[in-house]
């Protein structure tokens, strides 16, 4: 009797002792749109199916602090004359079918983007500057003479039409397409569970497609770096809405949850260790159609750069969820330039004179206006409603005129951005990819904007191709000089996203980085190969 | 009674051109297009392709003559938000998650409301009426999403009993069908108490009484069959309202149904699904109103449809 009380407790501290290892470890998180079609970022990234980038790996990707590292590329180098880019992949790659996956996996991926009518098509002109591409992706040139060329199953060499020393941090975005897979099902490969292969750390379990929610599972062929230290990870749009995602965490049902403005103060007092800043670059800025009265002249435009209280704006109705922005470059990003923040002053008397000059003392004969933004989710939805009558208000009281606000469905607005319905809108813009670069292509030679300022694509052209990283960012410094001076933008704010992080979430990629961020859902890459779950 | 069936499906069919017909060329009138990025313009030639591969190239009522050919054939086409599937595909499996919710919700509190509402009429002016108006109007004037919100704080979160949301295990079903449950419940309370109290102060009912027949018979068999028109009404348009998804039961407890299509459809521009989904819940309701008009007849027998003498 006593001898089998003694088995059957010795089995009992086993059974418990290894029941911890067998168990899976499973992380449940908020991500993606709840629409989504196909699996595939190559394919689509505005319709994409939730954690198609983390299902493949990029040439390189951004840790922790933002710094790029290299993924499937082991090594890269730019050419004499700066137009050219070498490629070295590591050897060993492989699908998860047990494919090999070769340079021409990343090189089909972008000759089929840029002749499919991918919607992101035109990160790769703006961004990547690929020889050829425009004209490509207009029809006016065959796709043979794109500057992409496998020099064997391991090269890849880009050219690009000036010298683009932040090229590779571009690449942080091209992730390789299954060739096999599409010469066997057409881009019909990422449509089901069952054909879908993977490159990267994770490989996929289930999709719903429903709600676009997904579970991944560790890769096991993956032999790239950053392994992950969990075996399945739940991908969950449908908890990205901090109203779903709160109560779902605070039962136990995720492991974090993007909190709006009431929830703040309510998790960090039961919370104060789960808080977090996610690590999001993004300004939102008022616009102009810059050939249209009243914005047509300098002076309206530079009275309305100084009429913005952004302190009281971001610590009164914006509370918690947006700091104040002076440049168009956030805090902490590349180029960050303290001398150009400091010239976004709320200065009543002087946006008055600017208006006086402009020919509306005290607002008198000012048109009344509409200022146009987008309708839509996520942090900009809780930013961008409230600070427009927020501006309403300011603009009438600092300047004497009657603004309206009109809220239009994301193509519509775009709509008028394009063909210029309308003379001034709120814009948000979140960054694709580290560098300068991004945020200053938006008003490049056209752009986003239709602007078309000579003085600033000439130093952001000579700012683009300086290899010299002091210079460069002098240069950009410049270029956001012509934008004040000629007040081409009024920046308002950054938005935050504050999160609450289970305590069950350990490793690196659940600590703030140097800056205070942590990673979360926009460095997926590292986040989610970086985080342990007890 | 089979001549009358006939003429009504017959509106039916008129019903059903026109309604397609309006959600048509409204989808259509909605200025943007299906490939209108957000972010950056798609450039011209590539929309021109894509629009080209999915016919919306075509003159309007090329368009439309087209989807409406397929759908005599029972063909809604592809859904542009889920390629690689049928629109009829894609309705059979989201709309099981919105069809059982909905569907048990709807049977719980119908029967329920029918209780409590003959229990308030019984009982006038007693703790069980005030129980009943009260929670009635609650139920019907309290938006669902807090509703929602509350049964998962208090359940999911207070007392741990139930999972917060999710969809699969039965276990996570309770809280949203009591969350549809509400509505019908109110509802009903409502309806079978305003109706019951009217039959039940008709001369027949007091007649009824002094030919000694038990209250029991008196309620159930006579009085809740005079007050069954108006529930009867009521049951069949709800049943449907309900059983096609609610957008914010379905997002609070992050059921996989059909409630988000409704809205993804029209704002991603999705033309064929947004049809299919209008169509079924045009063509839905016009036969719940043909079954009801039906069951009128059968209860009550002083009504001849079709006006026969």
């Amino acid at each position: 009797m006593n001898a089998l009380l003694k088995i059957a407790s010795a089995l009992a501290v086993a059974t418990a002792l290894t029941a911890p290892v067998l168990a899976q470890t499973t992380v449940v998180a908020p991500s993606g749109s709840t629409t989504g079609t196909y699996m595939d970022y190559m394919k689509t990234v505005y319709d994409r199916g939730t954690g198609s980038e983390l299902l493949q790996i990029p040439i390189a990707t951004f840790d922790k602090e933002f710094e790029l590292t290299p993924m499937a590329a082991e090594s890269w180098s730019q050419s004499e004359d700066g137009l050219t880019w070498t490629f070295k992949l590591r050897s060993g790659l492989v699908w998860s079918d047990g494919e090999p996956l070769t340079a021409e996996d990343y090189i089909f991926a972008l000759q089929r983007a840029a002749t499919s009518g991918y919607d992101f098509a035109w990160y790769w002109d703006f961004a990547g500057g690929i020889k050829g591409w425009k004209e490509v992706t207009e029809g006016t040139a065959d796709v043979s003479t794109l500057g992409l060329k496998a020099v064997d199953d391991q090269t890849i060499e880009v050219t690009t039409i000036a010298p683009k020393p932040y090229f590779p941090s571009v690449t942080s975005l091209w992730y390789p397409v299954p060739k096999h897979k599409v010469d066997e099902l057409g881009d019909d490969w990422a449509l089901n569970v069952d054909s879908i292969v993977s490159s990267g750390p994770f490989e996929i379990e289930s999709w719903e497609k429903s709600n676009n929610s997904v579970v991944f599972t560790k890769s096991d062929t993956y032999t790239g770096p950053w392994s992950p230290q969990i075996d399945r990870l739940e991908l969950d749009p449908t908890l990205n809405a901090p109203e779903v995602g709160l109560p779902a965490f605070l039962a136990g049902d995720a492991d974090y949850s993007f909190l709006n403005t009431g929830q703040v103060p309510v998790a960090t007092q039961r919370y104060p260790d789960g808080i977090r800043k996610n690590a999001v670059f993004a300004t939102s800025y008022i616009s102009y159609d810059l050939d249209a009265a009243p914005f047509n002249d300098v002076n309206v435009r530079r009275a309305f750069y100084h009429a913005v209280d952004r302190d009281e704006l971001t610590s009164t109705v914006l509370k918690d969820i947006a700091i104040p922005a002076g440049s168009i470059l956030p805090p902490g990003y590349p180029g960050y330039n303290e001398s150009v923040v400091a010239q976004a002053t709320f200065d009543p008397e002087k946006a008055k004179q600017f208006m006086a000059d402009a020919g509306f003392p005290n607002g008198e004969g000012f048109p009344e206006i509409e200022i146009w933004y987008r309708e839509e989710g996520g942090y900009n939805g809780a930013i961008v409603p409230a600070m427009a009558q927020y501006l309403q208000s300011e603009f009438k009281e600092v300047l004497g005129i009657t603004m309206n606000i009109r809220v239009l469905p994301g193509p519509e607005w775009m709509d008028g951005l394009r063909a210029k319905k309308n003379n001034i809108f709120i814009a948000p813009y979140e960054y694709d990819y580290l560098d300068p670069s991004n945020f200053y292509g938006i008003f490049f030679n056209g752009g986003r904007h239709g602007y078309f300022v000579p003085e600033y694509d000439e130093i952001v052209a000579q700012a683009d191709s300086e290899s010299d990283w002091e210079k460069r960012v002098e240069l950009y410094a410049q270029a956001e000089q012509v934008m004040i001076d000629q007040g081409l933008i009024v920046p308002l704010v950054h938005p935050v996203t504050i999160a609450v992080i289970s305590d069950e979430i350990g490793g690196e990629g659940s600590q703030p980085n140097a800056l205070g961020f942590t990673p979360l859902d926009r460095l997926a890459h590292y986040f989610f190969t970086h985080i342990t779950k007890q | 009674m089979l001549a009358f069936i006939l003429r009504r499906l017959v509106s039916v069919a008129a019903t059903f051109i026109i309604v397609s017909l309006i959600i048509f060329f409204m989808m259509h009138a909605i200025p943007g297009g299906p490939f209108d990025a957000n972010d950056m313009p798609v450039s011209e030639a590539v929309r021109a392709k894509m629009m080209a591969q999915l016919g919306l190239d075509q003159p309007l009522w090329v368009q439309y003559t087209r989807y409406m050919w397929g759908v005599l054939h029972f063909d809604f086409g592809v859904p542009y938000q889920s390629p690689g599937e049928t629109v009829t595909q894609l309705l059979s499996r989201a709309w099981v998650p919105s069809l059982v919710l909905g569907g048990l919700g709807v049977l719980i509190g119908a029967p329920l409301g029918i209780l409590l509402g003959m229990a308030a009429a019984l009982n006038r002016n007693s703790w069980i009426d005030y129980f009943a108006s009260t929670l009635a109007t609650l139920g019907l004037t309290v938006p669902v999403f807090v509703t929602s919100m509350l049964l998962i704080l208090v359940f999911a979160i207070w007392l741990n009993w139930l999972p917060a949301s999710g969809w699969g295990k039965p276990e996570r079903w309770i809280l949203p069908i009591i969350a549809y449950a509400l509505i019908p419940l109110a509802t009903y309370a409502r309806y079978t108490r305003s109706a019951m109290l009217d039959t039940l102060n008709r001369p027949f009912v007091t007649v009824l009484r002094a030919k000694g027949l038990s209250e029991r018979r008196i309620v159930f068999q006579h009085v809740l069959r005079n007050s069954a028109i108006p529930l009867v009404t009521v049951f069949l348009p709800m049943f449907i309202g309900t059983a096609t998804g609610s957008i914010f039961v379905e997002a609070m407890f992050r059921v996989p149904g059909l409630g988000a299509y409704f809205v993804s459809s029209i704002e991603t521009r999705d033309y064929p699904l947004e049809m299919a989904l209008m169509l079924m819940i045009t063509f839905m309701y016009c036969i719940a109103y043909l079954l009801s008009d039906i069951v009128y007849a059968l209860i009550n027998p002083r009504i001849r449809v079709g006006g026969e003498q």
